[in-house]
């Protein structure tokens, strides 16, 4: 009884688990043949499942004939930016919030908290003029604000239950040994939560890295735009060369695609050493 | 060194928050000025005080309660699937298998991946003259006509939230399964030997040790797939005629395309208005307060 019951589960599972991953393969399987086939074959009623003519033309189209180096360097400088700051700046407040005690502390998380609750639309705009003011805006540090401070609320938040999980008698141990506050810090702390930190640059790097509407509203010339808005405004300009476009796409997916393969265990592990615990 | 009070806290929090301040909180309080002025970045020399006239001409749109409409179906359908199936798939990651951080890098996928490849894919796949998911279904007999997912307005919201939900997946099964994996293993051994069976010991163990998860995921997500726009800026730019817009984009579009700062502005107060007495409601009936020091 018990036994026909552990197997149905492992059927259930395995079903489960396969249905996801055909769910997930697809659009990017049809993503990929896209890319790789003739225009011809692309706008045609007779679809082709498996590509019969297989091409590379799209991405040398991509590559000659558009901007597509340039937004490639754009993205990866400011997600790279992004990344690095807002992990920085969460550290250090995320340590602050873990290990001290102070009279603003409450306020302070309930600050963090209520920034998550302000549309990012609705700043957008105050936030142009006042780019244009400061001479921010067609700026890609400008991107990079923007993108610190919509990532900063929820990652030092990450970072502070990160904190919370690491005993401070280690800390105390590397002091009496003689250790600085920051040189234990540095030395000891850090290296124990490097799935945390790395965690945390993942997700602010992956969410420059993807964002689009801000990138559209600040960059106006096309040597600073990034790669979401670079292809979106292919779909306008070009009357949709789906082959191109597609590419494209293909494209700005192998970064966050390698890089995610890469990390995607620490993010797990990371996030389970105590974060998002309520 | 335990927990000590002295000023260095305050500087160490100081470039997080010296940043909110200036670019977050400095742009939400002049929204509020420009929310009651005639802001049109097409006439710059014509900005004045109008008083309530944004507001007016924004409830008065003949499209207003459409939109507030589909934006409740786009918030509840969209938040309701992704947390269903994430945590499907959370239950489902959670032994190990061989293979499973394979796996898991595969399926977590679309978390990292831009909202513009992913609205670019669907618009192809459901494309109804070249895209393959008409094409199959007409192949396999389920279907007699084409459907046009995306330029028919009794479908497009449906669809563009079909799509959202395949996109949040990710997150929540990513952020339920950690939770999850922090669950000691030891309370699953009691239950085995107190003989209790996979409900109570799925209802007893692993939903209320993951309840603050939960209930935190739940809150951020609503709020942010309450405030995005770009997949149906990208999809149907909120089309046709209005049947795809919820209150982002329908703001972003103001914004962006008619250039009236003004009435964006005002739709945005509108909106911050709607998600902090959600937040509030929500925190109270799941008692948040005692979720600890969050």
């Amino acid at each position: 009884m018990i036994r026909n019951r552990r197997a149905f589960i492992t059927i259930l599972r395995v079903c489960i688990l396969i249905f996801y991953l055909l769910m997930v393969l697809l659009p990017f399987y049809w993503l990929f043949i896209t890319s790789v086939k003739p225009r011809m074959d692309i706008l045609t009623t007779d679809i082709q499942y498996w590509p019969k003519n297989f091409t590379f033309d799209n991405y040398k189209v991509l590559w000659s004939s558009s901007n597509f180096d340039v937004f490639l360097k754009n993205s990866v400088l400011v997600s790279i930016g992004t990344g690095l700051f807002t992990t920085c700046f969460a550290i250090l407040g995320g340590y602050a919030m873990a290990r001290y005690t102070f009279k603003a502390k409450t306020m302070a998380v309930y600050g963090l908290l209520l920034t998550q609750m302000i549309p990012g639309v609705l700043v957008m705009i105050p936030t142009a003029i006042l780019f244009s003011k400061v001479g921010l805006m067609n700026h890609l540090g400008g991107l990079i604000i923007i993108y610190i401070v919509g990532n900063i609320p929820f990652c030092l938040i990450l970072m502070r239950s990160f904190f919370d999980r690491i005993p401070v008698d280690l800390e105390e141990a590397a002091l009496i040994d003689g250790c600085s506050k920051l040189g234990a810090l540095i030395r000891i702390v850090l290296p124990i939560m490097l799935p945390g930190i790395v965690a945390t640059f993942v997700f602010a790097f992956i969410g420059a890295w993807n964002e689009l509407l801000c990138a559209i509203m600040f960059i106006s010339s096309d040597e600073f735009k990034t790669i979401p808005v670079g292809l979106s405004m292919f779909v306008q300009n070009y009357d949709v060369n789906w082959g191109v476009m597609t590419a494209g796409a293909v494209m700005a997916l192998v970064p966050s695609l390698i890089m995610f393969a890469i990390v995607q265990r620490f993010v797990v592990e990371g996030l389970s050493d105590g974060a998002v615990k309520g | 060194m335990k927990r000590i009070k002295s000023k260095e806290p305050y500087f160490m929090l100081a470039p997080s928050f010296l940043l909110l301040c200036i670019f977050l909180v400095y742009p939400l309080l002049s929204s509020f000025l420009y929310a009651f002025q005639s802001y049109k970045l097409t006439a710059p020399n014509d900005i004045a005080f109008n008083g309530i006239n944004n507001f007016k001409a924004v409830f008065q749109d003949s499209n207003f309660g459409l939109i507030l409409k589909n934006s409740f179906i786009w918030v509840v359908l969209t938040v309701a699937g992704q947390f269903i199936l994430g945590f499907i798939l959370a239950l489902a990651l959670r032994r190990p298998f061989p293979g499973r951080n394979f796996y898991q890098a595969i399926v977590f996928l679309p978390w990292a991946i831009s909202s513009f490849v992913v609205g670019l894919t669907f618009r192809w796949l459901l494309n109804a003259e070249y895209g393959p998911v008409n094409d199959l279904l007409l192949k396999l007999g389920i279907i007699e006509n084409k459907i046009y997912f995306l330029s028919d307005p009794k479908l497009a919201l449906y669809t563009v939230i079909l799509t959202m939900t395949w996109y949040g997946i990710p997150f929540f099964a990513i952020m339920l399964l950690a939770a999850m994996q922090s669950i000691p293993e030891d309370l699953y051994e009691a239950a085995d030997i107190d003989g209790a069976g996979i409900w109570s010991k799925f209802w007893h163990i692993t939903f209320s040790y993951i309840k603050q998860t939960i209930i935190l995921t739940l809150l951020l997500r609503t709020i942010w797939v309450f405030a995005s726009a770009d997949l149906i800026y990208i999809m149907t730019a909120g089309g046709p005629a209005n049947s795809s817009s919820i209150l982002s984009s329908y703001m972003f579009m103001k914004a962006y395309s008619t250039l009236d700062y003004g009435q964006a502005s005002a739709i945005g107060l509108f909106f911050m208005a709607l998600l902090i007495l959600f937040c509030y409601l929500f925190m109270k009936a799941t008692k948040f307060e005692k979720a600890g020091n969050f």
